[in-house]
């Protein structure tokens, strides 16, 4: 074992980061679907040859779930000594293949040095396809990938790419998302090997090690901080894909420097609502990492203090053949049920709910000449009401974060024509400080299409903390007096349609405010 | 006798470099900066600066003026109130913005402030297609309604955005003429001019943030003028944009967004003709103030520049050099975190109460103590004597810092300086190898009161073989302005498939771009002889949404001319992102003209004859250096005493009354003919 000093161990922390940046930067601006290229809806990472994360660029949350699991599935089904420099591994399974849901690719490549696999070079990336289908279970939800050789030895496996293009919708997009992808980790790779001949392999790896020691190190510190005892947290989550909502709950234990989370949750849905345990691990380690410390780095040593519970074969931990397309909805309740409980645990530390969704319009149709398109978007909407400020307006919160597309592309590339796009008056929860405004947005569709709709706090409201008020929450008006708007919707040429996300949750009690703060910061939801 | 001359204004210092056009003689000359108007340092700095050499303001042929003006009111939000109008719907796109949290996990974090509030901000009907054509008419009723509210709200400015008005500026004309009527000489920013480009948000946050500052802007250059005028300056002045480039006063009012960057650019053009004089095309820039760092990358003499990027959290559409700044500078603080590793910055003592050697009050430790500590920095007194420095308090606070790292003194402030080296070869990676480039082909110029301090550390971190330190480092933006010419950039958006083209098209484009850039050319009365047309264009793969800006063949255009833009989009694309996909179709989307006025430049002239004499240190210092596993006895050279033809070996330091440069064991230092000190390493 190689000794280091803390300042090396600095610097090439410094270095590893740069590099899941660059391999970002060049994702998002070489890829052609608006998903990726305006909306990054990517991540990238580098894993040590043992499988843990070493670094992960500040992209989505979520997408720690996808690269959770992909070695190990990798190695499962591929024996070390079987691999060899320039194979790229693909996989978007949910059970099998290291993904949360099947649009999410990931593509993995080891990187050698001095013949030895020294770290993994990963992205994801989540390719808007698979769309216009069902989801009473896996097998509806798209092409199931296991972790397989997409390059051997450097060389392009057509036929594996060939079955998945004739999978697709939108082939052409695919193919060319591939290539960013392939791209960005051949960047990873590089520069990983140029670290080495700088410092050493061992010396770098002994600094990803030191580097995880050091996020385990602040994630006790920060744990520690917080008194001892069980934290408890109580939550509705519902769906516009069925009709009744659902309780989820939480119990936290602290116990010295660790954190035990255990999750109570109803049994798995046939809607694509469910979660693998993957994702439900990403959601807790992003919830617990922004309740504790900001500032820890997203690599595997953060969550050596912390274990998670939840009923197998529930919504939380679902199981084979269960359909896991929308995840991110029950992820974000997760985040809001952490946060809930932390929220006792570190008083006056802590934001009032945020929107509580990822609201999701997916459109898919079929352009003049035959080509099908689809295109997808998850709107923002209010962030929680923070003890020392209003929630920001119109962002997208906890386990996503995710561009608008400018309307100016948007109109250009789809049949659609956006005619409103701001904040919802009211929406955001009352309180000493208010929560931030959800957002709206109105469509004009030009040509019949189909569109499927994921939201939540339909039935429930984003809270309030310490008398702060509940949110508006969520509206959906199609314009021909639909009320149910589970599955595929169609669409007719000049119908209007029209979404509003939720606001967030108040802080403190309203009758502490300023009766003159009307308009105490520039952002406040005024009456004009 | 006819002097140019440049004034560079900053928040400490004000520097004037003056250039005497027959003889080539060059002065530098520094004095305090005045914040709270800084046209009295400036027109001090001038009169000072003349009276030098013995003459006054009107022996001036030509006045350039690089400010932090725009800038500063900007992180200050001292801007003007501002109202907004808006295609019917999309008021609130300015609070939106691409609807992502400004940190992913700390809840706490704030978007930058919205400069216009919601009450401000104003919807009116109106709607484009895609391809510019009208769907719905300006309702001008309404528009009118909203212009007699806005005449009762005290508003200074007026920002107008609508969706697409970067095809067809119909609309928004019709809301400035309007305005007149309703507003008389408010100052109004229409997004058809401020920055006519595709995606409206960030063509809308140019827009309001140029709004923002155009009174601001316009009441500093009406008041510097005026004083200039009366301390008996004869020409028009100029000022420097982010592009490079300098512009007259009249223009930089109205496009105050262009000027953000002003400071930086011309430290950026100094050191490009620097360098290509000294021999070197390819150039790494690095640039060191107290709070942080700028740095460049000159491909074959050339700064590549860009068209839009992130000032302060406010997306900017316009053109600007390729400059990349990251919070680490002299000020910056070190600090251990709660999980036990050393940190400094982004965290600044700035200027007060600054590091803690100053002894203005400073109590924690920062780079600069670091560098006294370790004696790099002279332990003893800076500035060529006019500052004392208290190196036992540094000492403190850094043994503070020693004691939770379990580290001796001198490891922990050799660990600031590593750490410190580290954030600045991330943010050199930012500009060099994510952008294909590898930074070992490249040598390190090193300016600003900290560049060549840190320079030789850095090289050997990016493994450059080469620093180049300039005569004079402090003024090199001052120097910058003298090396520059005028410059206005003019674009159009031409959305259409490369194959699809027929070469006389783009003739004509070029030919409509250019009447606009002549109107410039005979505003600035600059003589035909001295006008340069410079093309490029922004071409991508059908489909994706980054585009790569590649230059335009010179010569008559025809069908060789679009296979030619092919041929180097792809080898473009190729060395930024590894690859290039075979028979995917290219499109266009905007072409470009730089128009460039050339004016009369500063030279700066070759010694003739090299030193006879071996250089002689003024006396040694021990520093400490892990490189020579301790405390080294280093020679200490003054730089005025440092002669063409001198050379020596490293360790050592040169100081000079406006920074200090460190040569590391195994690096060869030599001054060449324009009296740029040239660092080799061996190593």
């Amino acid at each position: 074992m190689t000794n280091l000093d803390p300042i090396t161990i600095e610097v090439i922390g410094s270095a590893m980061t740069s590099i899941v940046e660059e391999m970002g930067e060049a994702l998002v601006r070489s890829s052609y679907s608006t998903n990726i290229k305006e909306r990054r809806d990517c991540s990238t990472a580098l894993f040590d040859h043992r499988g843990n994360m070493l670094c992960q660029a500040e992209h989505i949350p979520m997408h720690l779930g996808s690269f959770i699991g992909i070695i190990a599935h990798i190695l499962d089904r591929h024996a070390v000594n079987d691999i060899r420099p320039g194979d790229v591994f693909i996989g978007n399974d949910a059970y099998v293949g290291g993904a949360t849901h099947l649009p999410d690719i990931v593509l993995a490549e080891p990187i050698y040095f001095d013949d030895q696999i020294v770290a993994w070079s990963i992205n994801t990336a989540h390719h808007s396809d698979f769309a216009d289908r069902g989801h009473s279970h896996i097998y509806q939800e798209g092409i199931r990938i296991p972790p397989v050789r997409l390059y051997r030895a450097g060389e392009l496996q057509t036929d594996v790419q060939d079955i998945f293009l004739l999978n697709c919708q939108v082939p052409r997009e695919r193919l060319s998302d591939l290539r960013a992808q392939m791209s960005a980790n051949r960047l990873g790779v590089q520069r990983v090997q140029g670290l080495c001949e700088k410092y050493g392999s061992e010396r770098v790896l002994a600094a990803g090690d030191a580097l995880q020691d050091y996020a385990e190190r602040k994630m006790r510190a920060g744990i520690a901080a917080i008194p001892d005892g069980v934290y408890r947290f109580s939550d509705t989550f519902d769906s516009n894909q069925f009709t009744q909502a659902m309780e989820l709950s939480v119990a936290i234990t602290i116990s010295g420097d660790s954190m035990a989370l255990d999750f109570t949750a109803p049994p798995q849905v046939r809607a694509g609502l469910n979660m693998v345990y993957t994702a439900l691990l990403a959601s807790c380690y992003y919830a617990v990492k922004s309740a504790i410390d900001p500032t820890i780095l997203p690599n595997a040593g953060l969550a050596r203090p912390l274990s998670v519970t939840a009923p197998v074969g529930s919504i939380l931990n679902c199981q084979h053949p269960a359909a896991v397309d929308g995840r991110i909805a029950p992820s974000q309740r997760v985040a809001d049920l952490i946060l809930g409980a932390m929220a006792e645990a570190r008083p006056g530390q802590i934001a009032a709910a945020g929107n509580g969704c990822c609201t999701g319009a997916t459109f898919s149709g079929t352009h003049e000449n035959g080509d099908i398109w689809v295109y997808l978007e998850t709107i923002g909407g209010g962030g929680g009401a923070r003890p020392t400020a209003d929630g920001l307006s119109g962002i997208q919160v906890h386990m996503t974060n995710t561009s608008n597309l400018p309307v100016e592309g948007l109109e250009r590339e789809y049949p659609l024509t956006l005619l409103r796009y701001e904040l919802v008056d009211g929406s955001g929860g009352d309180g000493e400080f208010r929560g931030g405004m959800g957002l709206r947005r109105v469509y004009r569709v030009e040509r019949a299409c189909q569109l499927s709709i994921d939201t939540s706090r339909l039935l429930s409201a984003p809270w309030g903390l310490e008398g702060g008020g509940s949110a508006m929450g969520s509206k959906l008006d199609f314009g021909d007096g639909r009320t149910d708007f589970r599955g595929i919707i169609d669409l007719v040429e000049g119908q209007i349609i029209e979404i509003s996300t939720p606001g967030g949750g108040g802080y403190g009690t309203p009758s502490d405010c300023d009766p003159n703060g009307v308009v105490r910061t520039f952002n406040r939801d005024t009456s004009a | 006798m006819a002097w140019r001359v440049g004034v560079d204004s900053g928040g400490t210092f004000t520097d004037i470099c003056l250039f005497e056009e027959e003889t080539g003689r060059i002065e530098i000359w520094k004095t305090q900066s005045t914040p709270d108007d800084p046209s009295r340092g400036i027109a001090e700095v001038v009169k000072q600066g003349l009276e030098r050499v013995g003459e006054d303001l009107s022996t001036i042929t030509f006045f350039g003026h690089g400010t932090t003006v725009a800038t500063n009111a900007l992180i200050e939000l001292r801007g003007v109130k501002t109202a907004l109008i808006t295609t019917d719907g999309f008021r609130d796109l300015l609070e939106i913005g691409r609807q992502k949290r400004p940190s992913l996990y700390d809840m706490f974090a704030e978007k930058p402030e919205i400069l216009v509030p919601r009450n401000l901000r104003f919807n009116i009907s109106e709607r484009l297609r895609p391809d510019g054509s009208v769907e719905q008419n300006l309702d001008q009723e309404q528009l009118r309604t909203v212009l007699r509210e806005l005449a009762s709200q005290d508003i200074k400015a007026l920002a107008v955005c609508f969706l697409y008005s970067f095809m067809n500026d119909t609309h928004e004309q019709a809301v400035l003429a309007d305005t007149r009527e309703e507003l008389g000489d408010i100052f109004v920013s229409l997004s058809s001019e401020v920055a006519p480009e595709f995606r409206e948000y960030e063509r809308l946050s140019t827009t309001v943030v140029n709004a923002f500052l155009g009174p601001v802007m316009e009441r500093y250059i009406q008041r510097l003028e005026a004083r200039l005028v009366e301390a008996g300056l004869q020409t028009s002045p100029h000022l420097t944009q982010s592009n490079g480039g300098v512009i007259g006063f009249e223009a930089a009012a109205q496009f105050p967004v262009r000027t953000l960057l002003s400071g930086p650019s011309t430290g950026v053009v100094a050191a490009q003709v620097i360098a290509g004089l000294a021999g070197f095309d390819n150039v790494i820039t690095f640039d060191v103030g107290g709070t942080s760092s700028d740095v460049a990358l000159l491909e074959n003499r050339a700064c590549k520049k860009t068209g839009e990027a992130e000032v302060h959290g406010y997306p900017i559409k316009a053109p600007m050099l390729d400059i990349h700044t990251v919070g680490a500078g002299g000020g910056s603080i070190a600090h251990v975190d709660n999980g036990g590793l050393l940190k400094v910055g982004p965290e600044s003592a700035g200027a007060n109460p600054g590091p803690v050697c100053y002894d203005l009050g400073g109590e924690r430790p920062t780079l600069t103590d670091a560098n006294v500590v370790l004696q790099i920095l002279n332990p003893v007194e800076m500035l060529g004597g006019r500052m004392k420095v208290n190196k036992a308090k540094a000492e403190k606070a850094i043994r503070k810092l020693a004691k939770s790292l379990k580290l001796e003194l001198l490891e922990t402030a050799q660990g600031i300086i590593s750490v410190a080296t580290a954030n600045m070869a991330k943010a050199i990676r930012v500009i060099s190898v994510q952008r294909g480039h590898d930074p070992r082909d490249y040598a390190l110029m090193a300016f600003g009161g900290g560049g060549p301090l840190h320079a030789a550390r850095l090289a050997r971190e990016l493994d450059i073989k080469t620093v180049i330190v300039p005569l004079t480092p402090g003024a090199l933006c001052a120097v910058g302005l003298l090396m520059t010419d005028l410059k206005a950039d003019f674009a159009q958006s031409f959305l259409t498939n490369l194959s699809a083209i027929e070469p006389g098209q783009l003739v004509e484009r070029f030919e409509q771009i250019e009447a606009q850039a002549l109107d410039w050319f005979n505003r600035e009365q600059i003589e035909p002889e001295s006008r340069l047309y410079l093309r490029t264009v922004d071409l991508r793969y059908v489909g994706q949404n980054y585009e790569l800006q590649v230059s335009f063949p010179e010569g008559e255009i025809t069908k060789d001319t679009l296979a030619k833009l092919r041929e180097d989009f792809e080898a473009a694309h190729a060395q930024r992102y590894g690859f290039s996909p075979e028979g995917e179709a290219v499109e266009l989307v905007t072409l470009r003209t730089e128009a460039v006025g050339v004016v009369k430049k500063a030279s700066i002239q070759a010694k003739m004859d090299k030193a006879s004499s071996l250089p002689q240190p003024v006396g040694t210092r021990e520093v400490w250096m892990p490189e020579a596993e301790g405390l080294v006895t280093s020679p200490v050279y003054q730089r005025d005493d440092l002669q063409f033809g001198h050379e020596f070996q490293g360790p050592a330091v040169v100081e000079q009354m406006d920074t200090t440069t460190l040569i590391l064991p195994g690096m060869r230092a030599r001054v060449d003919a324009y009296l740029n000190l040239i660092l080799e390493d061996r190593a």
